[in-house]
């Protein structure tokens, strides 16, 4: 990677790395402290009363041992909302266990003659605590918190999947966009925040100990005055962290505020991670900006379908592009239609009954799953449609993303019809997987119609002969609340209504993921072109 | 006065006692050794005076109130205790260590200051040296010394001490039980002392009173011991050191 352009890349986008970075210590400071809060009480409990110890610890192993985002998904169902709130709660229950374990440990370290001495001196209990016990068993503790709060960095990237921003937001771009320098702009910033954090508490610990500096004056003075200011560094780095966030907050283009009440003059627009859906809300807000006089709210790159529909649900976004045949097959569990009008008019019926919100017009395109193979093999296997690919897929191995393993109208629904049966079948990132096809690792991919990449890796999408996959008519989805409160929205959007078919979309995506354009300037230059948004000069 | 009646303890629900039906008077002003091999009650017995330990039967009373009716943390800070692992507290300094009692009592700092430094000084420690040193930095006897001042920092009638000099290696033994000697002179406590050495008892106590498998074999001045043991055990127990001594002066 050339060193020079990701200097560049980093200095372009210093405003929102000192944002992310803010937001990112937020996050980690804010649930390591609650965690703080909740874990040395509980520690405490569990260290005096002896039947509690066992489910007490058992019951914070527990939770270390569910996968992130399987807890960030539980903690959505739970909570029904996006944002910081779920992050914040999931980096506490792992913030918990290096905590109430270190604690208990500090407690049982005190040596029982020290223990016998604050007893027979007439300590009470509670005063034997505070004044021996604890302070005993803090450098054990400190050390807990330590473990905690590092480990809370590496976790606090994963919030970005549910829209809670952090450093996350650049890894989890750079994965969709398949974008090496955007992922390292998170993940270098990420691990050297870890670093940080983990030396202010060490500063902290190195200020806690009170030993005598027996050594000369001069570092006695010393001490006295750095041993203060070591124990204010963990504070001072949260509040530097509060600072960077709201100093650029108030004018940056998303964050990760939580209001679920509609600001008067804000519009907030959610979408899917992948390169299409970052684009349509790029055109989206772009148009609002410039013709409904309002403020736009970006809450993209949400971690999947179905994610996106509980924040519009919930009212934590006013709305986002969403395909036909997903809202049809995987939300409102209907069987397929293939009549592309029939198939917009049922989900409009049914969105407007079930979750008021109105389906607008479609963009034109139709991003429909395509069944992808190296041009290469089509030539050498003869491959034109799925039914010739079920005869060769005993050899071959096949790479689809983890929402087309999972949905009716994905692999399940799509083996039944055509009698696949690969050799194996993996799990991949939607990035991921042309990398893949295109290294020769896998043979078979669930593309995207719409995607630049399939022209540009050298790939052939088979026909689906047998009318497999139902149409996947793009349009927004907006709450009808929001509608009424701003009739000109419609307008506005449907200013795109029938302007993107399939080839135009492959090109705006071919332009963000092979030239690394950001979205938003490849949707700027897209309206421009089409004279929606006046050139600027 | 400390006054023990009829006290037994047993551990195990009654099927074994480690202090068994055991009476006896400790004097206003006077030192009293409880004395006896390990394991023989001596410790459990001194635990039930400020009720680190609650006994099975019989009633203990200070300043004739049954302990038993008092609160245990007002109790326990108006009688010193020296423990036998010592027990300083090693995050506090010496000078904290000292005046810990008189933080719980509430005195204000400048006092409790004043008195810890007084305290050290008592104790044969120089205030200027040790008093911002903390546990670690100290020697053995030097650690001793700020549990007895420690014991003494509210200024308590009372005095129990464990085995205190157990632990010590025999000269500083030595040095510290003459020390003991003259303070117990000039302050004039009442002190309930354990030990499990004989001499140390001899030098100490004004009375001695000697346990057994939890039950008190006799009680009396050394020179009545010594003269009259009262039991097989006393005589026994006595005739050791006699051996040893006469053993000594045949090497010499």
């Amino acid at each position: 990677m050339p060193w020079n352009a990701w200097m560049a890349l980093v200095i372009e986008r210093l405003p929102e790395l000192w944002l992310r970075t803010g937001e990112h210590l937020m996050l980690t400071g804010t649930s390591t402290g609650a965690a703080v809060l909740v874990g040395i009480p509980l520690g405490v409990c569990a260290a005096r009363v002896r039947w509690l110890r066992g489910p007490v610890t058992g019951c914070v192993s527990i939770l270390q041992t569910i996968p992130s985002l399987a807890m960030l998904a539980i903690l959505l169902a739970l909570l029904h909302r996006i944002g910081a709130v779920p992050a914040l709660v999931a980096l506490t229950l792992y913030a918990l266990l290096p905590i109430v374990r270190n604690t208990l440990a500090g407690l049982e370290g005190v040596p029982a003659t020290v223990v016998e001495a604050a007893r027979g001196i007439g300590m009470t209990p509670p005063q034997r605590l505070m004044l021996v016990e604890i302070p005993l068993a803090t450098p054990v503790i400190v050390a807990g918190i330590r473990t905690a709060a590092v480990v809370g960095v590496g976790i606090a990237t994963l919030s970005a999947f549910i829209g809670a921003g952090g450093l996350g937001q650049f890894i989890n771009r750079g994965l969709a966009l398949s974008n090496t320098d955007l992922i390292l702009l998170g993940a270098i910033p990420a691990a050297m925040l870890a670093l940080v954090v983990d030396g202010s508490i060490a500063a902290f610990q190195w200020g806690l100990r009170r030993k005598r500096s027996r050594d000369t004056r001069f570092r006695a003075a010393i001490d006295r005055a750095a041993r203060p200011l070591a124990l204010l560094t963990p504070a001072a780095l949260i509040v530097a962290g509060c600072l960077a966030y709201a100093s650029t907050s108030s004018h940056s283009s998303s964050s990760a505020s939580e209001s679920a009440v509609t600001d008067a003059g804000t519009v907030r627009i959610g979408t899917k991670n992948f390169t299409e859906q970052l684009i349509l809300g790029e055109l989206m807000a772009k148009l609002i900006e410039a013709h409904a006089g309002l403020s736009v709210e970006r809450r993209f790159n949400l971690g999947g379908t179905m994610i996106c529909h509980g924040a519009l649900t919930s009212g934590q976004i006013d709305l986002y592009p969403e395909y036909t045949g997903t809202a049809l097959t995987a939300i409102l569990k209907q069987p397929v239609i293939a009549d592309p009008d029939e198939a917009h008019k049922t989900v409009a019926r049914q969105y407007r009954q079930r979750f008021s919100a109105e389906w607008l017009r479609p963009f034109g395109f139709n991003n429909t799953y395509a069944i992808t193979v190296r041009k290469s093999d089509a030539a050498s296997e003869g491959l034109r449609t799925i039914s010739d690919l079920a005869e060769v897929s005993g050899t071959l191995r096949a790479g689809f993303t983890a929402e087309f393993s999972e949905r009716p109208d994905g692999y399940p629904g799509l083996r039944r019809a055509y009698g696949l049966r690969f050799r194996e079948v993996l799990d991949l990132d939607p990035a991921i997987m042309y990398q893949a096809i295109a290294s020769n690792e896998v043979d078979v991919i669930c593309a995207f119609a719409t995607d630049g990449r399939i022209a540009a890796f050298g790939l052939q999408p088979l026909r689906d002969d047998r009318g497999f996959f139902p149409p996947y008519q793009a349009a927004a989805v907006v709450r009808a609340e929001v509608l009424r409160a701003h009739p000109e929205l419609r307008k506005v959007l449907e200013l795109l209504a029938g302007r993107l078919d399939d080839a135009t979309m492959q090109q705006l995506t071919f332009e963000v993921d092979e030239k690394k354009r950001r979205p938003g300037k490849v949707a700027r230059g897209f309206l421009e072109s089409q004279g929606l948004l006046r050139k600027r000069e | 006065m400390i006054s023990v009646k009829q006290v037994s303890k047993s551990f195990d629900g009654g099927q074994s006692y480690a202090v068994r039906d055991v009476s006896l008077d400790v004097r206003d002003g006077e030192t009293l050794v409880l004395l006896g091999s390990s394991g023989c009650g001596k410790t459990t017995l001194l635990k039930m005076t400020n009720r680190l330990l609650e006994p099975t039967s019989g009633t203990i009373e200070v300043d004739g109130t049954d302990v038993s009716g008092q609160d245990p943390i007002a109790l326990r800070r108006m009688i010193g205790y020296v423990f036998q692992g010592i027990g300083l507290f090693p995050h506090m300094t010496i000078e904290e260590n000292v005046a810990v009692v008189p933080r719980l009592l509430g005195w204000p700092a400048q006092r409790r200051r004043v008195r810890a430094h007084e305290l050290l000084t008592t104790v044969g420690l120089d205030p200027d040296t040790y008093a911002s040193r903390f546990p670690e930095e100290l020697s053995g006897g030097q650690r001793q010394r700020v549990g007895v001042g420690r014991a003494l920092a509210a200024d308590p009638a009372y005095l129990l001490m464990d085995e205190p000099f157990g632990a010590l290696d025999a000269l500083t033994r030595d040095a510290l039980q003459q020390e003991m000697l003259a303070l117990k002179k000039r302050l004039k406590k009442t002190i309930v002392f354990v030990t499990h050495d004989i001499f140390e008892a001899l030098i100490l106590g004004d009375r001695i009173a000697v346990l057994h498998d939890g039950h008190l074999e006799q009680t009396g001045t050394g020179e009545e011991i010594l003269q009259r043991p009262a039991t097989p055990f006393v005589r026994e127990l006595l005739a050791k050191p006699a051996q040893k001594l006469a053993a000594y002066g045949r090497i010499l």
